[in-house]
């Protein structure tokens, strides 16, 4: 169990456009479903109206891609005070962004760009989420993200910068288990060592997903099934955190319906294992 | 020139290495890039991996950025996009997003400008071109407008008669007034199916009302009468001054009668493109709520999809 009594909303997928007459029709094997922000800031017409009617149904969390929550410009005030009456309106469980920068100079790359790790940056990053958690009034959920890229001042690893994140700002973590293994392999570092390096108490969500392996590195697709190493790790995840929220995420090539249901459907058995077992945290 | 850079400095370099074009090699020297970072001391700033440079780890970023752009403006303007073909249309993205690029936390802000970009671009038809993105702009725009509940027919009839005159008719959210010189909507109606049989560009002055119902959007052709009387009264004029304009001009604009009118009327009404009958001045109401916008841009229009 998380330390912020956030609840385990079981298994769910990213609501996404082409399922949106699958959904509305059928009844989806699925516990919730996780909103991308951006999609329905501005939108009054199907989009939100689909949303409306998938919050009548199914819990759901809020899951940003431009908080842009490391970059040196200023917070998007304005985006801010949406994303809050969004997160209203649709009673999410919680708000998500990832641990990045997506552009400075006003402008926006619309990519989940990396951070170097070190004490300047942890300063920085520090600041800005408290003053993001002071307008959402709740604690914000910081997903690490896919990285191709390190720099060379970095002193941190990627789990001790968010840990010292946590700690400094009580933030949430949002654990994609794929990025961790893309990232291992981009960095060649132990992706398990990274599992047990984060705090688990402060996991409150985990993502899953497939990825496109290029030989000399990995690029976070999300367009297909999750490989066996990822589900390995999330069984080690699982271990420590106890049955916890669960996401599959699968953004490109869509299938219908069934299938990401098929596929997020897999990490029941392991929740279900560590639910009977308990935690090796415990 | 050093890559001891701060934070914000480091950041400026990444984004202009990222937003520049061609190859990874090219936007490390590219002039903003270059200013921050040498392009000889890149691996000062990023570490190499067991398999890639440092240069072409930040190459991994930097190939993704156009494509992106590619596929968001795509999303909007699958018309105009389709109408280019690949190289054309890429070469278009590229400039307009030198020019423009995003500057919202959404994507689909970033198309707003292309319309006007599009008319002054190399490409071939520049006019047609600028005729689909403006429809395809306006068809997202109300796609994303706000929901309001149109007038019923009858809601209209509750206004008294003598009160018709100096009504106002305020639009409903969700409705654009498209003048074009081609016929855009005919090219947009053959990218359906898998056929492709696509008309002939041709000159042809078309007006067209973009308007929403049960989510969907929906084009509809106007008469020349019909379109300058509907602009007009989108444009705030009463009703009674609106429908004297339109008696009173010449040529096809001209209205054939009263008669006509109340036709038109009835036709806009079970469109659903109005949502309030207001009085003379803004906030004197004849129908069922209090309106004091008229303006069809008031809605938000900034759309994204997955």
């Amino acid at each position: 169990m998380n330390r912020f009594g956030l609840p385990d909303l079981g298994i769910g997928i990213g609501l996404r456009t082409v399922h949106f007459g699958e959904i509305l029709a059928g009844k989806p094997a699925l516990d919730w479903f996780e909103v991308l922000s951006e999609n329905f800031l501005d939108t009054g017409g199907r989009p939100l109206h689909v949303l409306d009617r998938v919050v009548e149904r199914f819990p759901v969390a809020l899951h940003g891609v431009s908080l842009s929550i490391g970059s040196t410009d200023a917070l998007d005030r304005a985006y801010l005070q949406k994303l809050k009456a969004l997160a209203k309106r649709t009673r999410a469980r919680w708000v998500s962004d990832h641990l990045c920068w997506t552009g400075v100079l006003g402008r926006n790359t619309h990519d989940l760009l990396p951070l170097p790790y070190d004490r300047a940056t942890l300063r920085h990053v520090t600041r800005r989420v408290k003053q993001v958690q002071d307008v959402l009034e709740r604690p914000l959920v910081l997903e690490n993200p896919s990285t191709y890229l390190a720099y060379a001042r970095s002193t941190m690893t990627e789990w001790e910068f968010l840990t010292a994140l946590c700690d400094a700002t009580g933030c949430a973590l949002l654990l994609d288990v794929n990025n961790v293994y893309v990232s291992s392999f981009n960095h060649g570092f132990d992706p398990r060592q990274y599992i047990d390096g984060i705090p688990a108490d402060r996991v409150v969500q985990v993502h899953l997903a497939g990825h496109t392996h290029h030989g000399t590195h990995i690029l976070d697709t999300h367009d297909g099934p999750a490989i066996s190493e990822v589900w390995k790790l999330f069984a080690r995840l699982c271990a420590r955190t106890g049955p916890v929220s669960t996401l599959y995420e699968w953004d490109a090539s869509i299938p219908k319906l069934a299938a990401v249901v098929r596929e997020a459907a897999k990490a029941r058995p392991f929740l279900t294992a560590v639910a009977a077992t308990g935690t090796d945290d415990a | 020139m050093t890559p001891e850079l701060a934070l914000g400095g480091l950041q400026r370099w990444l984004q202009a290495v990222v937003e520049s074009p061609g190859s990874v090699g090219r936007a490390l020297a590219s002039r903003e890039a270059a200013r921050l970072v040498s392009p000889g001391k890149t691996h000062e700033v990023v570490l190499p991996s067991a398999r890639q440079s440092a240069a072409e780890r930040v190459g991994v970023y930097q190939g993704m950025y156009l494509p992106r752009m590619y596929e968001a403006l795509e999303a909007d303007y699958p018309g105009l996009a389709h109408f280019l073909g690949g190289a054309a249309w890429e070469r278009l993205v590229r400039g307009y997003v030198t020019d423009h690029p995003s500057r919202s936390y959404t994507l689909d802000e970033l198309g707003r400008r292309l319309p006007e970009f599009v008319r002054r671009a190399r490409v071939r038809r520049p006019a047609f071109c600028h005729d689909l993105a403006r429809l395809e702009r306006a068809v997202s725009e109300v796609f994303d407008s706000p929901e309001t509940r149109p007038l019923a027919p009858p809601d209209f009839a509750s206004v008294v008669t003598r009160d018709w005159e100096r009504a106002r008719l305020v639009p409903v959210a969700a409705l654009r007034l498209v003048e074009l010189d081609h016929d855009a909507g005919e090219y947009l109606d053959s990218l359906r199916g898998d056929a492709h049989a696509h008309p002939p560009v041709r000159r042809r002055r078309t007006l067209l009302v973009v308007s929403r119902r049960n989510y969907g959007v929906l084009r509809r052709e106007q008469t020349p009468a019909a379109f300058a009387l509907l602009r007009d009264l989108v444009g705030g004029l009463t009703v009674g001054r609106a429908v004297a304009r339109a008696l009173a001009r010449r040529g096809p604009a001209r209205l054939a009668g009263a008669d006509a009118a109340f036709r038109l009327f009835r036709d806009w009404a079970a469109m659903g493109l109005f949502r309030a009958v207001a009085g003379e001045r803004p906030g004197r109401v004849a129908g069922r709520q209090v309106a004091r916008g008229t303006n069809p841009q008031e809605a938000g229009l900034t759309r994204k999809r997955v």
